[in-house]
C-alpha cells in the first residue's frame, strides 16, 4: 500500500540531500506543485522559492487565488504576468501539440530568467505519473505532450526535481491531507491552462468566451453536488469549439459557436468514466451559459466518451 | 514477500501494473523489455507480468527479450494486452488487426467453470479496453478463458503452465474485478 506519512518522510531526507542551494518551484496552484511546494518547502525551508507565471489562459480570479495560497502556505513566492507573452506566442497556432510546446519552453525560460537573477541552480516540478506516461519517450507512444515533461527545452539550464514523479493524483490527495493543505479536493487543472479548452487559436478574445463559460460549468455542478443531487466529478469544465451553427435569439437568426461541457469520474487520470449529470443540471448550464455570452455562444453538447478512446481534456 | 516484476513494453497503463501489485504489497520493479532473464534470476522473482504496448507492436518482429521469459521461466507469467498478443504469436498462435477494435468499457464473458486466475470474478464482469490487434489463432496447448462480443480471445492459459494472456487491462482502476485477478496471479506465484 502508499504510505503518506511515509512518503513525507522518505521525501524530505531525500529532497535536503538532492537541493544544494536555492530552488525555485513552479507553482500553478493546483493539488501537484501545491504539494510538492509544501514538502521542498518542509525540506529546505526559504531556500525555495514559489514562482507562479499568469499565462492568461487562468481561470476566473485564479492569479489572486494563487497569491493568496502562496502567502497561506508561507511560501518565499514571486507573480509574473505574462500574459501578453503567452498571447503573442501563441497566435496563429493551431495544432495541439505545438500549443503545449511552446506554453511549455515559455514557462522554462521565465524560470531561467528569474533563475539567473536570483541565482537559483534547481527546478522543482509537481510532475506525476500520468504527465510523464503520456509524454512518451523511448517506446512508449506521445498521447500529449504535458508541458513539465514534453513540453521542456533540451537545453534547459535548471536541474530538475520532481519529488511526486511515481504518484497518481489520489496518493498526491493523500499527501496534501497529511500535510494539511486545502487544495487536498481541488480538481485538477492543467498547466496549459484554458489554451488547450480552446479548439483551435487560443486567441485572448476566444479565451475570454472559455474563461466564463468553465466558471459556470464549475459553479453550476459544485452546487449541484452540495445539494446532493450529483457526485462531484473527478474534473469538471468546458470546451469552445469554433464552430458556427444556427440559432434565433428574440425572433432573429444568430450564429454563434458550440461549448461542450465535460465532466469524468476517474481515480488516476489514467481511465475515465464520462459522469451522470442530471438533466436540470445540464439544463441549468445550457441556459446560463447561453444568455451570458449572448452572441458569441448558441450551442452546448454535453460529451459522453470515456478514457479510451477519449482522454479528459480535447486536447 | 512474493517478487514480481513488470517487463516494459511500453504500455500506457505498465506504471498502473506496477501500481496495483505495489497496493497489495509485493516487492516489485518495472524493468525494461531488454533485461537478460539471467539478471531476473538473479533476483529470485516469483513472477512477471508482460506489459502492454505502443500500437502494433504484438503483430510482428521481437518484443525485447519477451521470448527468452516465455522459453525458459520456470515462474508463471501474465502477458497483458500487447504481451498477450505476443505471448500468443510465440506459442504459435496469430495476431491480426481486430474487425471491431475495442477502447473503453466492455463486457467481458468468461467461457470455462472453473480457473484459478478467475477465481472469484463472475461469469460476466465490466473490463477495460484499448487494442487495435488482437489473437484470432489460438496457440497449441492454449485455451480460451473468456471472450467478448467483438473479440474471441480475451483470455487464455497455457495448458501445463502457468502462462496467462489477457486482452483486457485488469491493472486499471474501471475493470470490475481487476484488483482480485492481480490476487489471484500474486497467489500463483507464491506456490
Amino acid at each position: 500500500m502508499f504510505h503518506a506519512e511515509r512518503f513525507v518522510e522518505k521525501s524530505i531526507s531525500i529532497l535536503q540531500k538532492e537541493i544544494q542551494g536555492k530552488a525555485l518551484i513552479a507553482f500553478s496552484g493546483g493539488v501537484d506543485s501545491t504539494v510538492c511546494a509544501a514538502l521542498v518547502n518542509k525540506a529546505v525551508g526559504d531556500q525555495l522559492i514559489a514562482v507562479h507565471v499568469n499565462t492568461g489562459y487562468m481561470r476566473k480570479d485564479e492569479p489572486e487565488q494563487v497569491k493568496q495560497l502562496m502567502r497561506n502556505l508561507g511560501l518565499n513566492y514571486r507573480y509574473i504576468n505574462a500574459s501578453t507573452e503567452y498571447y503573442q506566442a501563441l497566435t496563429g497556432v493551431e495544432d495541439p501539440e505545438k500549443k503545449r510546446k511552446i506554453i511549455g519552453e515559455k514557462f522554462i525560460r521565465i524560470f531561467e530568467s528569474v533563475g539567473r537573477k536570483e541565482d537559483i541552480h534547481y527546478l522543482v516540478q509537481g510532475t506525476i505519473a500520468p504527465d510523464w506516461i503520456e509524454s512518451g519517450g523511448g517506446l512508449r507512444d506521445t498521447i500529449k505532450s504535458h508541458h513539465n515533461v514534453g513540453g521542456l527545452p533540451k537545453d534547459m539550464k535548471l536541474t530538475l526535481v520532481e519529488p511526486l514523479r511515481d504518484l497518481y493524483k489520489d496518493e498526491v490527495r493523500k499527501v496534501a491531507r497529511v500535510l494539511k493543505i486545502p487544495v487536498a479536493e481541488r480538481q485538477p487543472f492543467p498547466g496549459p491552462g484554458l489554451a488547450i479548452r480552446i479548439i483551435g487559436e487560443a486567441t485572448p478574445e476566444r479565451t475570454k468566451v472559455v474563461r466564463e463559460a468553465c466558471d459556470i460549468v464549475e459553479k453550476e455542478i459544485e452546487h449541484a453536488a452540495a445539494k446532493g443531487l450529483m457526485e462531484l466529478p473527478w474534473q469538471y469544465f468546458a470546451v469552445l469549439i469554433p464552430i458556427k451553427t444556427v440559432g434565433v435569439h428574440g425572433d432573429k437568426r444568430a450564429y454563434g459557436n458550440t461549448i461542450a461541457i465535460r465532466a469524468v469520474q476517474s481515480v488516476d487520470a489514467m481511465t475515465c468514466h464520462y459522469s451522470t449529470v442530471p438533466h436540470e443540471v445540464l439544463d441549468t448550464i445550457s441556459t446560463k451559459i447561453t444568455n451570458t455570452l449572448k452572441k458569441k455562444v448558441n450551442r452546448i453538447v454535453y460529451d459522453v466518451t470515456n478514457k479510451p478512446p477519449g482522454t479528459v481534456e480535447w486536447e | 514477500m512474493v517478487r514480481i516484476y513488470v517487463i516494459d513494453n511500453g504500455g500506457q497503463w505498465t506504471h498502473r501494473e506496477w501500481r496495483t501489485l505495489r497496493d497489495l504489497d509485493v516487492e516489485t520493479r518495472i524493468v525494461p523489455n531488454t533485461t537478460a532473464l539471467k539478471e531476473l534470476q538473479k533476483d529470485h522473482i516469483h513472477g512477471l507480468v508482460l506489459s502492454g504496448g505502443a500500437p502494433r507492436i504484438g503483430l510482428k518482429g521481437s518484443l525485447g527479450n519477451c521470448a527468452e521469459y516465455l522459453d525458459a521461466a520456470e515462474f508463471p507469467i501474465l502477458g497483458i494486452c500487447a504481451g498477450h498478443q505476443f505471448m500468443a504469436r510465440h506459442f504459435g498462435g496469430k495476431v491480426q488487426p481486430s474487425k471491431t477494435p475495442e477502447f473503453g468499457q466492455i463486457e467481458l464473458s468468461l467461457c470455462i467453470e472453473e480457473d484459478f486466475l478467475f477465481k472469484g470474478v463472475p461469469k460476466k464482469s465490466i473490463v477495460w479496453e484499448s487494442h487495435n490487434d488482437e489473437v484470432t489463432h489460438l496457440p497449441k496447448n492454449f485455451i480460451t478463458l473468456g471472450e467478448s462480443e467483438n473479440c474471441k480471445i480475451q483470455a487464455m492459459r497455457h495448458r501445463d503452465k502457468h502462462f496467462y494472456g489477457l486482452q483486457f487491462h485488469p491493472e486499471v482502476e474501471h475493470t470490475q474485478y481487476g484488483e482480485r485477478i492481480f490476487q489471484n496471479f500474486i497467489g500463483l506465484c507464491e506456490e
